[in-house]
C-alpha cells in the first residue's frame, strides 16, 4: 500500500483520456534550440548547407552535466541563429528544411544481447541518446542515475500524472505497456538494482490493468496504485508514498536513497537502447478553450507551437496564455513561434475563461494555504513577511523549502499570488547572496591593496 | 487569424484555481446561519426579522460607505459585511431597539473591521466586537429575555435564562427540558437558542470545507468535559453538563464566532489550543465571572491570542523530524556558548 502525504489538492482534471494521439506531419522547417536540458548548452555540429539525417546528433557539449540533440526531421541545415525558446530568451538553434524523407541515421545501432544487460553499455547508450527528464525538469538521465549510483537503493518511476490536461503519459502506457516495462528494466540495471516501483494514480485503472497483465515482475518491476492527489507526482511525494521516506529540506532524493524517472523517460530510454532511436519526438497534450480540438500529439521536437495549435483545429477563441506542462506548475511561453521540447509535456492555449486573477486580491486568513501545502509550511505568513521584505523571517518561514507546486495559491479564496511570490522570493535571496559575495570580494581586494 | 496578431500574458503560476472564493464562502456562512434565523424569527416573531433587515441593510452601508469615502475599491462583493449583520443580531436579545443595531454596526464594521484594513485584518470578532460594545453600553437592555412562542403560562414580559438560573443555583422549571432546549423553545438571543439549528449549519460548513472540525470540537469538548467534571449548584454531573452545552451562546459561538478567519489562529495545533482555551476561559467566566454568559468574552480574550498561539504551534516541515528538531536546537545552543 503506498504512503500517504499530508496536504495537496484535488483541481478539476479536465483530462481527455478517450482522446487517442494523433500522429503529427513534422512541420516544413523544424527548429531544434541548442539547450533542452539542464546543464551546458550543446554547440552546434553541423554547419548551414549540411544535410542532416533523422537521429543525426546535431549539438553536444562534453561537460558531464549535458545531453546531446539529435535532428527531428532529414533535410538541409538551412540557418543557425537564436530562436525564441519555449522558456523565454531567445537561444541559438539549428533549423532544419524537412525534405519528408525521414532517412534515418544509422550512427547508433541497437544494443546487443549482452550490452542489455551492462550498466556502463546502457548508460553510455543514454547520454548519448540525449535521454533527459522528460516530466518537464529535463535533467540528464545518465548523469542522474551515475550520480546515484552506490547510494540509491529504490528506483521509482512517476506514472502520478497528477497535472490537470495532462494524460501523454497515460496514452504512453495504454500504447507500450511493454516497451515501458523493457525501458524500466534498461533504467533499473543501470543503477544496479533488483527493482524498480512505478508509482501510477488510481485514477489510470486501465492502464494498470494493462500493464500488471505485462507481467511487470519479470522485468523487476512493481505497479504502486497511488491516491489520486495532487502534487502526488512531484517527486519528493512520490519518494514519500512508495518508501515513506522524506526527503529532508534542501536535500536530493539520492539523499534518502531514491531516484526518480518519469513515464515518458523510460519509454525513451527503451527507443534508445533497444531500437537505436535518440530523443526526437515525444507525446504531449495539447488544452485548452482556445483550440478546436484538444488533443493528445506525437509530435517531433522542434515543432512550433503555431503548427501544433494549427493541427488542432486552430484557435477557436483568442488565446491569452501558452502554458506548458499543467496548468498548477507548467511554465509560460510568450510566442508562437517557439518550439516544443524534450520536457514538453503538454501546451495548454487558455482564454480569459481559465483567468481567475481578480484585481484585489485579498487575504481573509482562512488558513487554506496552510491545510494544503505538502511541505507542511505556512504561505500565509511567508507571504507575510514577503511583502514585508523580512528576509531573516522569510528563511525562518522555510520560504526556500517551497517547491512551487502551487496548491496554496489553488486553494487561495482571495486568489493571493502566492506561489508566485515566493518564487519571486527565492530569486531575491539568490541575487541578496551574490550581492554580499560580490562585496566581500571588493573588500578583500582592498584589504589586499592596503 | 494570423499568428502574429495575439499577445500572450506572462502572468504567474498556477494557471488554475479553485472555484471558491471568499464571496462563495461568505455565502456559504450564510447559507448556514439560514436554520438559525429561522428559528429565531419563529421563536419572537416578525421583531426578529425586523433587527435582522436593519442589521444586514446598515452592515452594509456601513462597508459600502467607508470605503467609498476612503476611496478604496467596494468590497460588498464579498458578503462579509452581510455575514456580521447576520451573526450581530443573532447575539442580541429580540427587545433591542430597532435603531441599536445601526451603532453595532457602526462600530463592528467601522471601528473593529475597516480601521484595521477590512476583511482579514480584524484582529478581533467584528460581530461579537460589536454586540460587547452594546452589551457594556446598554446592560439592561441587553439582559432582558423576551418570552418565546411555544411557552404558555408565563405572564410576565420577560423571562430567566436557563444559564441565569443555573448561575443562581435554583431548581431549573419544568418548561426547560432537554429537548425543548435542543430544539430551541427557551429564552436567549435570537440565534442562539436553536442547537438544533446551529449544527445543521455546523454540518454544512464542515461538509463545504468552509471550516473544520478543530475549533468547534476543541471548544464544545472543553466545556462539556470541565462541566461534566464540576458540577455545582447540586446538579447533577450529567445535567449539569448539558444544561451548560445546550444554553446560553455555546454553539453559536463555538460555529460560527470562534471560526471567523482573521481572528483565530491558522495552524491546524493552533485552532486546538484556542478552542480548548476558549472553552476553558467559558467555564471560568460562567462559574466566577459577574455574568452568567461567558462565551463572548472567552472568544473575543482568545481572538487577542490567536497571532502568539500560530507563532507556537507551527506544524511540522515536510522531511524534518523530532530528532532533527533537537538536534538543530543544540546545535544553535553550543554555537551561542
Amino acid at each position: 500500500m503506498p504512503y500517504k502525504f499530508r496536504g495537496g489538492v484535488h483541481p478539476n482534471y479536465m483530462k481527455a483520456p478517450e482522446e487517442p494521439v494523433v500522429v503529427v506531419t513534422p512541420p516544413p522547417q523544424v527548429i531544434v534550440p541548442m539547450a533542452q536540458h539542464i546543464g551546458a548548452p550543446c554547440q552546434p555540429l553541423v554547419a548551414v548547407g549540411d544535410y542532416v539525417t533523422m537521429g543525426q546528433k546535431i549539438g553536444d557539449n562534453p561537460a558531464p552535466v549535458s545531453a546531446p540533440i539529435h535532428s527531428p526531421v532529414s533535410g538541409k541545415v538551412v540557418k543557425i541563429e537564436p530562436r525564441p525558446h519555449p522558456l523565454g530568451d531567445m537561444i541559438m538553434a539549428v533549423v532544419i528544411e524537412n525534405d519528408y524523407q525521414d532517412t534515418p541515421c544509422t550512427d547508433m545501432a541497437p544494443l546487443t544481447e549482452e550490452q542489455l544487460k551492462d550498466p556502463e553499455a546502457i548508460l553510455a547508450r543514454l547520454r548519448e541518446a540525449g535521454i533527459v527528464g522528460m516530466g518537464g525538469a529535463m535533467f540528464p538521465t545518465a548523469f542522474k542515475i551515475r550520480g546515484g549510483l552506490g547510494k540509491v537503493d529504490t528506483l521509482i518511476i512517476n506514472g502520478a500524472e497528477c497535472e490537470p490536461y495532462l494524460n501523454g503519459d497515460h496514452w504512453t502506457m495504454k500504447l507500450h505497456p511493454e516497451e515501458l516495462l523493457k525501458g524500466i528494466e534498461l533504467a533499473r540495471i543501470a543503477s544496479g538494482l533488483d527493482k524498480a516501483y512505478y508509482g501510477i494514480e488510481k485514477n489510470k485503472m486501465d492502464a494498470i490493468e494493462l500493464l500488471n497483465s505485462k507481467n511487470p515482475a519479470q522485468y523487476g518491476v512493481e505497479i504502486v496504485p497511488e491516491e489520486v492527489k495532487y502534487p502526488q507526482g512531484a517527486e519528493k511525494m512520490q519518494i514519500k508514498a512508495i518508501t515513506n521516506r522524506e526527503v529532508k529540506p534542501g536535500g536530493l532524493p539520492a539523499g534518502v536513497g531514491c531516484n526518480v524517472i518519469s513515464t515518458q523517460t523510460a519509454y525513451a530510454i527503451y527507443q534508445a537502447c533497444y531500437l537505436g532511436i535518440p530523443c526526437i519526438e515525444r507525446i504531449l497534450t495539447v488544452g485548452g478553450s482556445a483550440v478546436d480540438k484538444p488533443h493528445n500529439l506525437q509530435c517531433r521536437i522542434g515543432t512550433p507551437f503555431s503548427y501544433i495549435a494549427e493541427h488542432c483545429g486552430g484557435f477557436i477563441k483568442t488565446p491569452k496564455k501558452i502554458v506548458l506542462g499543467g496548468p498548477m506548475m507548467g511554465l509560460i511561453a510568450t510566442s508562437l513561434d517557439a518550439v516544443n521540447i524534450k520536457g514538453t509535456a503538454g501546451i495548454l492555449f487558455f482564454t480569459e475563461e481559465e483567468d481567475k486573477t481578480v484585481e484585489n486580491p485579498t487575504c481573509i486568513r482562512c488558513g487554506k494555504c496552510i491545510t494544503v501545502c505538502p511541505m507542511g509550511l505556512e504561505p500565509v505568513y511567508m507571504y507575510m513577511y514577503f511583502k514585508k521584505g523580512d528576509f531573516e523571517n522569510m528563511k525562518k518561514y522555510h520560504i526556500l523549502d517551497c517547491f512551487e507546486c502551487g496548491s496554496c495559491s489553488y486553494n487561495c479564496p482571495g486568489r493571493m499570488p502566492l506561489t508566485h511570490s515566493f518564487k519571486t522570493a527565492k530569486l531575491l535571496f539568490a541575487k541578496k547572496a551574490a550581492d554580499e559575495k560580490a562585496r566581500a570580494e571588493a573588500a578583500a581586494k582592498e584589504a589586499e591593496n592596503k | 487569424m494570423k499568428a502574429k496578431e495575439y499577445t500572450f500574458d506572462a502572468s504567474y503560476q498556477p494557471q488554475v484555481r479553485t472555484n471558491t472564493d471568499t464571496s462563495r464562502i461568505m455565502l456559504d456562512v450564510i447559507i448556514a446561519l439560514v436554520p438559525a434565523m429561522v428559528v429565531g424569527v419563529l421563536m419572537f416573531g416578525a421583531r426578529a426579522l425586523a433587527l435582522l433587515v436593519i442589521s444586514v441593510a446598515s452592515a452594509c452601508f456601513w462597508e459600502w460607505g467607508y470605503r467609498k469615502l476612503m476611496k478604496k475599491p467596494n468590497s460588498l462583493g464579498d458578503l462579509s459585511a452581510c455575514v456580521t449583520g447576520i451573526l450581530l443580531v443573532l447575539c442580541l436579545p429580540v427587545g433591542t431597539p430597532l435603531w441599536m443595531p445601526v451603532v453595532g454596526t457602526f462600530f463592528a464594521i467601522v471601528i473593529v473591521k475597516q480601521l484595521y484594513g477590512g476583511i482579514g485584518k480584524n484582529f478581533v470578532n467584528p460581530a461579537l466586537a460589536g454586540r460587547a460594545f452594546m452589551f457594556f453600553s446598554w446592560t439592561s437592555v441587553m439582559t432582558k429575555w423576551a418570552v418565546p412562542n411555544f411557552i404558555n403560562g408565563i405572564d410576565a414580559e420577560t423571562m430567566a435564562t436557563p444559564l441565569s438560573i443555573l448561575k443562581e443555583g435554583s431548581a431549573m422549571p419544568e418548561y426547560f427540558d432537554f429537548g425543548n432546549m435542543f430544539l430551541g423553545i427557551m429564552p436567549g438571543s435570537i440565534g442562539e437558542i436553536s442547537t438544533l439549528a446551529l449544527l445543521v449549519g455546523g454540518v454544512y460548513l464542515l461538509i463545504r470545507k468552509v471550516i473544520n472540525w478543530r475549533i468547534p470540537v476543541a471548544f464544545i469538548g472543553t466545556v462539556a468535559i470541565l462541566t461534566v467534571i464540576f458540577p455545582r449548584n447540586g446538579y447533577s454531573n450529567v445535567d449539569w453538563m448539558l444544561y451548560n452545552l445546550l444554553s446560553g451562546g455555546l454553539f453559536l459561538g463555538a460555529i460560527f464566532m470562534a471560526t471567523d478567519y482573521s481572528s483565530s489562529p491558522v495552524t491546524l495545533n493552533g485552532q486546538l489550543l484556542y478552542g480548548f482555551g476558549c472553552g476553558a476561559l467559558t467555564v471560568l467566566i460562567r462559574y466566577f465571572g459577574g455574568f452568567p454568559e461567558g462565551v463572548s468574552f472567552a472568544i473575543l480574550i482568545m481572538n487577542l491570542c490567536a497571532w502568539a498561539i500560530d507563532k507556537g504551534t507551527r506544524g511540522r516541515q515536510f522531511g524534518v523530524t523530532k530528532e532533527d528538531l533537537k538536534a538543530a536546537k543544540k546545535a544553535a545552543k553550543e554555537a551561542k556558548a
